[in-house]
């Protein structure tokens, strides 16, 4: 054993206490601000070192528009808009996510490696698909027709890896060919044996694209110019202009959107918010 | 082969291939067209809502009109080739998205050994709330900075506490501080979740054999388990890379640094330059594409995950 392998040896009973160490740090850094955020939600004021005055619904009140002040857009009209938005953009996803999906996982065909490549890495960040937006589509850029094609496209990605993940894990060919040789026409096979195989990767897909398409913030901050205020862009002026407490009680309402998806994820399978599907 | 007969050639392709997909008569023929019509609607939502409007934007960089495409001038180009206030932008969002990167893939690898190696309690909690912040957009990352570092967060006040200053001094959620600890906390859970894959695929037997014939856990790691978890190391760096390089409500609401992102929406919010502005996109999408394409040589396309 050389010199170095005895140093190195020494340090072998603190390795592993070091890393469990950086992981339950890493883990409080990461929690810390969130609950310290909805805690404060529920409180009446922040005016001393840490939030004081529990409990109060008073901020939730605001941000919800019971109060007769506070911000100009109230969360109810907002997140309503959002969620439609958010819904026909999870719609197109799974339109042009779910085929193409299947088409990458099951067959080998010219090009396939970059056609996925560009499937499911997402290439233009938001911003510049905004600026790109605005001047190409001038008229309908902020419409909700723009918003939910731009969602779309943005988001894409997460639902063609998550359906795909799915796809992955079930013995595609001899499934087709069994339905095929039992007399199912191909539509019928894919419609009918295959789709609902992959039922928990294309819910977990639409849960992810969704809540993501809810919140999506660069592409909606770079297009909107009027009508009803998205959900994130809501957000936004919460966090530039509104009291701390206020604003940690719209972002908690974001923070209850996403426990949900990620407890429905659970269920179906999902390991937390991603897109690798364990299928049962 | 002249023009004409390639021409020729390439029709003769092309009628064929259309026949194939109106009416296959083989099983071939059939399954290519199944492809075909699969792929199709992603066709068609990629043409218009990317390549139509990227085209659109290129040709906006070189408009002489900044409210419409029309006529011709270079001068948006003139200035980002010449002006250095673009080479520092450029610089930054390079730098920047480079070092949070490697801290981000370097944390990834301690937590992900961690979580495969040690058997943690309540394993499925904590990746869930590893994989949290992913669902979050830049802005609330800000936001959750500033409830740690600004001027009345939670880490600011403990340690004018314990120092004795001022409070306000002591804030870094507004410096490059702040914002790089808005990009690790946005950014270490998707290298993560990368390098889970990798790590749920190791040959656990390899490192078992190491340690029976009397290596320490230091060595086994950097000698066995490193060279097997290579791949997932390279793939994460480069979709963590390229999520850093994407990063714009965390730094518009935070500050400290100028990248590229938040210049184009300077260009557009500050005197409406949109000229300029497309021309960052341009150089902006290319080096991303570019990037995304070169790197993808070195890994396999099956451990992607975001």
């Amino acid at each position: 054993m050389t010199r170095w392998q005895r140093m190195i040896r020494r340090f072998d009973p603190v390795g592993r206490r070091l890393v469990t160490a950086v992981v339950y740090a890493f883990l409080a850094f990461l929690t810390i601000p969130i609950v310290y955020t909805f805690v404060a939600s529920f409180a009446s004021s922040a005016d001393g070192v840490l939030p004081s005055g529990f409990a109060t619904l008073e901020n939730w009140r605001v941000v919800m528009g019971y109060a007769d002040y506070g911000v100009q857009t109230t969360v109810g009209r907002s997140l309503l808009f959002s969620a439609g938005i958010a819904t026909g953009g999870t719609v197109v996803n799974l339109l042009v996510g779910v085929p193409i999906a299947y088409a990458l996982t099951r067959y080998e065909f010219f090009a396939r490696d970059w056609l996925n490549a560009l499937a499911i890495l997402p290439l233009v960040p938001g911003i510049v698909l905004g600026i790109a937006f605005l001047r190409a589509y001038p008229e309908n850029a902020s419409t909700s027709f723009g918003l939910v094609v731009g969602y779309a496209l943005l988001k894409s990605p997460y639902m063609v890896l998550t359906v795909q993940s799915s796809f992955q894990s079930m013995d595609l060919r001899r499934i087709e060919e069994s339905a095929r040789s039992l007399g199912a026409s191909w539509p019928r096979t894919f419609l009918t044996v295959i789709l609902p195989n992959a039922k928990n990767g294309i819910v977990a897909g639409s849960i992810i694209t969704w809540t993501l398409a809810a919140a999506e913030f660069n592409f909606t901050y770079m297009v909107y110019s009027q009508g009803p205020r998205p959900f994130s862009l809501f957000l936004f002026e919460n966090i530039n202009n509104a009291p701390f407490l206020q604003s940690a009680a719209a972002i908690s309402i974001y923070f209850l959107i996403v426990v949900s998806a990620i407890v429905v994820l659970q269920f179906l399978g999902n390991r937390g918010f991603t897109t690798t599907t364990t299928n049962p | 082969m002249s023009i004409t007969t390639t021409a020729t050639r390439y029709r003769e392709i092309a009628t064929e291939f259309a026949s194939v997909l109106a009416s296959p008569s083989t099983e071939r023929e059939r399954e290519q067209r199944r492809i075909a019509v699969m792929c199709l609607p992603f066709f068609v939502l990629g043409t218009f809502a990317a390549f139509v409007p990227l085209v659109v934007m290129a040709r906006m960089s070189v408009s002489a009109d900044p409210f419409e495409n029309a006529g011709y001038s270079l001068e948006a180009w003139r200035t980002l080739a010449t002006d250095s206030t673009y080479l520092t932008v450029a610089w930054n969002t390079l730098w920047f998205a480079a070092l949070t990167t490697i801290v981000s893939v370097a944390l990834g690898v301690a937590i992900s050994h961690a979580l495969e190696k040690y058997s943690l309690p309540f394993e499925n909690v904590l990746v869930a709330v590893l994989s949290f912040p992913i669902a979050l957009p830049g802005i609330v990352v800000a936001f959750l900075i500033v409830t740690l570092l600004g001027r009345q967060g939670l880490v600011t006040n403990l340690a004018a506490v314990f120092t004795g200053q001022s409070a306000i001094d002591l804030a870094t959620a507004t410096t490059v501080t702040g914002l790089f600890i808005g990009y690790v906390y946005s950014l270490v859970p998707r290298s993560t979740m990368v390098l889970r894959g990798t790590y749920a695929e190791i040959n656990t037997d390899a490192e078992e054999a190491a340690r029976a014939l009397g290596a320490g856990s230091i060595e086994t790691f950097c000698h066995v388990t490193l060279p097997q978890i290579r791949p997932g190391v390279v793939a994460a760096i480069i979709l963590t890379f390229r999520s850093a390089l994407a990063i714009f409500g965390t730094v518009l609401v935070l500050g400290g640094l100028t990248v590229a992102t938040v210049r184009i929406n300077y260009e557009i919010s500050v005197g409406f330059d949109s000229q300029l502005a497309g021309a960052i996109g341009v150089v902006y999408f290319l080096f991303i594409l570019t990037f995304t394409f070169a790197s993808l040589r070195f890994v396999e396309t099956s451990v992607v995950e975001l």
